[in-house]
């Protein structure tokens, strides 16, 4: 089928011109997908069928995720053993006050938002530049090598991935302090003690171990572009780069706001062996590399106290709910179709 | 569409409660008797009496056995607790590192685990309810056991007047000692008699460093320790390596640790070692242990507690530590708290259906050896083989990983350590020496008080949190102890230490005052 | 007169190449360090260092591994079972779910949407669920535990799948099947199923990856030894290597004559743990790329 023939066509030198496709009114800006009313109330008739398919999905994140919800309750009560989760007594907002009380709180709710922020704008941007360049590979065989390549790191356990790090970072042997700095001529520096390179340093780790992985996704939404559109710019003249940037990347938005959002509503959540298990558990980059999870691990390593550990997790989630909430709306408000409900 | 999304958060609600519901009110239920099928034969005879289930929940650091080799050593043990006190056994071995989460796990899950034990954190367990109060039954159900620790050290797993559980019944007192290169104290004549204290030490570290310039005199015993703890302090309920109010000397006052004149010294030795390059620079965050750390040759020696006399302690040594000839020399002297005594307690859990059962299983794994040597080391001659004069090793070609079952490296943490069979090439007099030391070491005044930390959660948390960042460097050197305790005690204030120390003094006087 | 300027791309390609190789060498720098310290000797190891050209090469790790070859070839056969069963199940389920959800005029899509998404938010905790699998449905101790709880649906698959069907599958093709009779259970299964082949390529990767990776359901769920899978076991050996490396865990048990396995051996277990998914992928891979790569929709 010809693109002339598509409803709505706008011609292609325009499209490429615009920065983005521009949102048509006439055709429902969720892709592809649009109709008309008549059609709409035929359709509507045939949820129950639908309902069926999506039936056992259903069924398991009822069973798997909904019914143990009870478990919040934990977070308000004062556990004990004898009494159990419904017999144990309510004590409010008590096991939530270490949350908030003291200078460290402040601290690892500072680090948490921030490295999230900097992990969805970095990886995304990294993901889908790795994915635009395997995407454009075109033979098959090197876009396996690279991709078998680039996924290799996320097969690692944070532990194995924490002594790789010891490994490059420690000061006595390490091998950036043995062989590269002492190539340079630089002085050895002691990494565990110093935090100013750990930013950076818990970045290109979260990289290196997620890129590989991320891409994938966007390899896949890039291959569900239709060629046609790609043809027809090449015949137009359209350089490589041009394509990329004013057919690629918009094509992507969907997936691109889906995965953020997604990413948004985890904010509050951190990848516990990443901060645990990289920084060797090294007290003095404490400022630096303490979030919430690894805050509440300390704090209860030697408590144990069941119902202060379920408080810490709520908490997580609340917030990061409320913000994809809000962040939810913001998409609605801007392009309706590509928001997550 | 709105009366749609009423009716569904309505059904949402509604399955909550159901799951909540369905979940708590199927009575605690044992899971399928895995065990049930290999001992058939068993239950299947007629028996006068019933046969109580008890489940022994412990601690390993060797492979979990399959089901079915589990099971032969279970049947073992049976074959003499269906007898003597008319229960069935059904082992459940739990990884260390994992163990009292499991534990935990478990039991607010409602299964059945009848015996269990703690790792450092009996107040914990009192204070939410996880163990029975056994005062009652113990002399009924485990006298033997109860004689053979003693009155005062059962006072350490006490509170409120009542019973909780059993102590590991183990060589306890610790001292402190300084493991060194026999070969090199040799080759350099000295004379480390005359080495009685951690400061006396600097001096023999100056001399090897002198000799051997490339070698680091002390190697740390693990990340953020060099052994430098300080005598004679009761951590009243904490671990040492995160003390939050503690009994220096033989007072009833509590203190901070951390802004006494001991805690400076200690972290101005560390310092003076790290600028005169006497301890390895990454001691704070180093993943390698002591052991392995000698192994590789680099190192003259480290300092550490042990509980067995010197010449056992180095010799036993020797092979993990490369195989180099070693020494070692006392420098401090044992001293008990109550939590150096209940930091391994065995329990019964709260919710267990069969506490007096299982009281007389905890009971024989104190006062009889063949249970006890059948849980540790498994199944004679399949197993282990044990040679005529009553050692133990593993049978021809195999180990500790290969043999079906052994929970070996238990032996510290379970039951009676004195009546389980000894491993070849350890020394039976030092033994005795061992059970000697558990007596006559010093205890500190406040023996039998454990703290409930319940009413400052929340300054718990923060302060364990603060003593993880600063307390690694201070002690091994890698920060000016100058500038760095100021703020180190800055921040511990900000975080409720003085709260912590209040509620201590105040539940110490009670206890004092309830004597 | 327009000049016909083709750019047909290959000094993108070129330039791509080079990028993606430079990358890859970076990437997996660390990951030979690893095989590499596998192989070293032990002693070199600590007095030296980690180094890509060590002093003293040695095969003990292996050694030592080997002596438990049984139970590692048990494990990886479990694991092998789980992901591969598991992935199956769950690629299933997921595209069940995700289809409905992404029909526009389906009348309960954004409760649905909203309904999976909560999912990954709020959790109940893990003595909820473990309630859930152990008391309710007795799970424990069998396979199931290793591939039902947690991983089966997740949400973040089905917003991809979603997602994938949103953009890429045009109404069109549902409409013309609806004119020709069919039924909504023929057309996902006939018609949709397969178009969304790259999405499933890529779900399928994600779930047997998190499947492969899991230790956490075999800790939970498993107390005989027979089930459990690779990064189970080794998860276990090296932390009880670890747990004896703290402090205060040593304190609590007298200091122990432990033979720990040392930093060899335990990038001998990594290498272990990632040697099969290495072996087995480049030939999943051919369907996979095929897949992803080529797969693509047609107006």
């Amino acid at each position: 089928m010809y693109l002339r023939e598509r409803e709505g066509y706008i011609p292609l030198r325009s499209r490429i011109r615009a920065k983005a496709p521009a949102p048509r009114k006439n055709l429902r800006p969720e892709g592809r997908l649009s109709m008309t009313k008549k059609k709409k109330k035929q359709q509507r008739a045939s949820s129950a069928p639908l309902l069926l398919i999506a039936a056992p999905g259903i069924l398991y994140l009822l069973i798997n995720n909904y019914i143990p919800m009870f478990g919040v309750f934990l977070a308000f009560k004062d556990f004990n053993y004898r009494k159990g989760i419904f017999g144990s007594a309510w004590c409010g907002l008590d096991n939530f006050k270490f949350l908030f009380k003291t200078h460290d709180a402040w601290v690892m709710t500072r680090n948490t938002l921030l490295y999230n922020f900097a992990f969805i704008i970095i990886g995304t941007i990294a993901a889908i530049f790795v994915a635009v360049l395997m995407y454009e590979l075109g033979q098959r065989s090197r876009v396996k090598f690279f991709q078998s390549i680039m996924l290799l790191p996320n097969l690692l356990s944070w532990v194995v991935i924490g002594f790789i790090v010891y490994a490059f970072l420690n000061a006595d042997t390490g091998f950036i302090n043995n062989t590269v700095l002492k190539a340079l001529n630089i002085e050895p520096i002691s990494w565990y003690s110093t935090t100013k390179p750990w930013p950076f340093i818990l970045i290109v780790t979260f990289l290196w171990k997620y890129v590989g992985v991320n891409s994938i996704i966007y390899m896949a939404s890039i291959s569900g572009i239709d060629k046609g559109i790609f043809e027809a710019a090449q015949l137009d003249g359209a350089t490589k780069m041009q394509q990329i940037f004013r057919i690629t990347l918009p094509m992507l938005k969907p997936t691109i706001i889906i995965l953020t959002l997604m990413s948004i509503g985890r904010i509050f959540y951190s990848d516990f062996g990443l901060f645990y298990q990289v920084p060797q558990n090294s007290g003095r980059l404490f400022e630096v590399t303490q979030t919430i999870d690894t805050y509440v691990y300390h704090g209860l390593m030697e408590l144990k106290n069941i119902g202060m550990s379920a408080a810490a997790a709520l908490y997580q989630s609340v917030v990061g709910f409320l913000l994809v909430l809000g962040a939810n709306a913001l998409v609605r408000k801007v392009d309706r179709e590509n928001a997550l409900f | 569409m709105k009366l749609t999304k009423r009716l569904f958060v309505l059904a949402m609600v509604a399955l909550m409660v159901f799951g909540a519901f369905a979940c708590t009110a199927a009575p605690a239920t044992t899971e399928p008797a895995a065990e049930g099928d290999s001992t058939a034969a068993a239950p299947a005879t007629e028996e006068p009496k019933a046969i109580e289930k008890v489940v022994y929940a412990y601690a390993t650091f060797n492979n979990i056995p399959t089901e079915e080799t589990l099971a032969t050593v279970e049947e073992a043990i049976n074959a003499i607790t269906r007898d003597k006190i008319g229960v069935e056994v059904e082992l459940k071995p739990i990884v260390i590192w994992d163990y009292s989460s499991t534990v935990s796990l478990a039991l607010q899950g409602g299964e059945k685990i009848d015996v269990f034990q703690s790792l450092g954190d009996l107040s914990t367990a009192i204070s939410t309810d996880m163990c029975l109060d056994i005062t009652d039954i113990v002399d009924t159900c485990a006298p033997e056991a109860k004689a053979l620790i003693g009155e005062n050290w059962l006072a350490a797993c006490t509170s409120g007047g009542k019973l909780y559980g059993f102590p590991t019944y183990k060589p306890i007192a610790l001292t402190q000692m300084v493991i060194y290169r026999q070969d090199i104290v040799d080759a350099l004549g000295i004379d480390m008699s005359t080495v009685n204290s951690v400061a006396d030490v600097t001096a023999v570290l100056e001399q090897v460093k002198a000799a051997y310039p490339d070698m680091t005199p002390v190697a740390a015993v693990n990340q953020g320790n060099l052994g430098l703890s300080p005598q004679n302090v009761d951590y009243l309920t904490d671990s040492m390596y995160a003390p939050k109010g503690v009994l220096m000397g033989d007072e009833l006052t509590v203190v901070d640790y951390f802004a006494s004149p001991e805690f400076a010294t200690i972290c101005n030795l560390a310092r003076d070692w790290y600028n005169k390059d006497l301890v390895m620079k990454d001691a704070a965050t180093t993943s390698s242990t002591a052991a392995e750390l000698m192994a590789s040759g680099n190192y003259f020696c480290y300092i550490a507690s042990y509980s067995y006399p010197e010449a056992d302690t180095a010799a036993s040594l020797e092979a993990q530590c490369g195989g180099f000839d070693l020494g070692a020399k006392t420098i401090g002297s044992a001293f008990l708290d109550t939590s150096s005594i209940n930091a391994l307690t065995w329990m019964v859990a709260s919710t267990s259906d069969a506490p007096e059962a299982a009281l007389k299983f905890l009971n024989l794994t104190f006062t009889d050896p063949e249970i006890t040597n059948l849980i540790i080391y498994g199944l004679k001659d399949r197993d282990y083989v044990l040679s005529d004069d009553g050692f133990m090793s593993y049978p021809e070609g195999q180990d500790a990983t290969t043999v079906p079952y052994t929970s070996q490296l238990s032996c510290g943490t379970l039951g009676n350590f004195f009546i389980m069979y000894p491993m070849a090439g350890t020394n039976v007099e030092s033994l005795a020496w061992e059970l000697e030391q558990n007596q006559s070491a010093k205890t500190s005044v406040a023996m039998g008080f454990t703290f409930d930390n319940s009413a400052v959660k929340t300054e718990y948390t923060a302060v364990a949190n603060v003593i993880e960042q600063y307390l690694f460097g201070l002690v091994c050197g890698s920060v000016d102890p100058a500038t760095e305790i100021p703020v180190f005690l800055e921040r511990l204030a900000d975080a409720g230490m003085g709260a912590i120390i209040a509620e201590k003094q105040t539940q110490l006087d009670a206890w004092a005052a309830g004597k | 007169m327009k000049k016909q300027f083709r750019d047909d791309g290959t000094r993108f390609r070129l330039g791509s190449t080079i990028i993606l190789s430079v990358l890859a060498f970076l990437i997996l720098l660390p990951v030979i360090l690893v095989v590499i310290s596998s192989v070293t000797d032990e002693n070199a190891l600590i007095s030296a260092g980690y180094t890509y050209f060590p002093k003293k090469l040695s095969l003990d790790s292996y050694y030592y591994m080997i002596k438990q070859s049984e139970m590692i070839l048990r494990a990886y056969g479990v694991t092998i079972t789980v992901t591969c069963l598991g992935t199956i199940i769950s690629v299933l389920i997921t595209t069940m779910l995700a289809y409905p959800m992404s029909r526009p005029n389906f009348r309960y899509r954004n409760v649905l949407a909203f309904f999976v998404f909560f999912t990954m938010l709020f959790n109940g905790g893990i003595v909820a669920s473990y309630i859930m699998w152990s008391r309710v449905f007795q799970i424990k101790d069998t396979i199931w535990a290793l591939i039902v709880p947690n991983y089966l649906v997740t949400a973040f698959n089905v917003f991809l799948v979603r997602n994938y069907y949103v953009t890429s599958v045009p109404i069109s093709i549902i409409e013309s099947a609806q004119i020709d009779g069919a039924s909504e259970l023929t057309i996902f299964f006939k018609i949709m199923m397969p178009l969304a082949i790259p999405s499933v390529a890529t779900i399928s990767l994600f779930t047997g990856l998190i499947y492969w990776n899991d230790w956490i359901n075999g800790l939970y769920y498993l107390t005989d030894a027979k089930l459990y899978g690779i990064q189970n076991l080794l998860i276990r050996i090296m932390n009880n290597i670890q747990f004896l490396k703290v402090s205060s865990n040593v304190a609590l048990l007298g200091t122990m004559n432990v033979d720990l396995p040392g930093t060899s051996v335990r990038m001998a277990m990594a290498v272990i743990g990632i040697l099969p998914i290495v072996i087995i992928y480049p030939f999943v891979q051919k369907h996979f790329i095929k897949g992803v790569v080529l797969g693509a929709v047609k107006g």
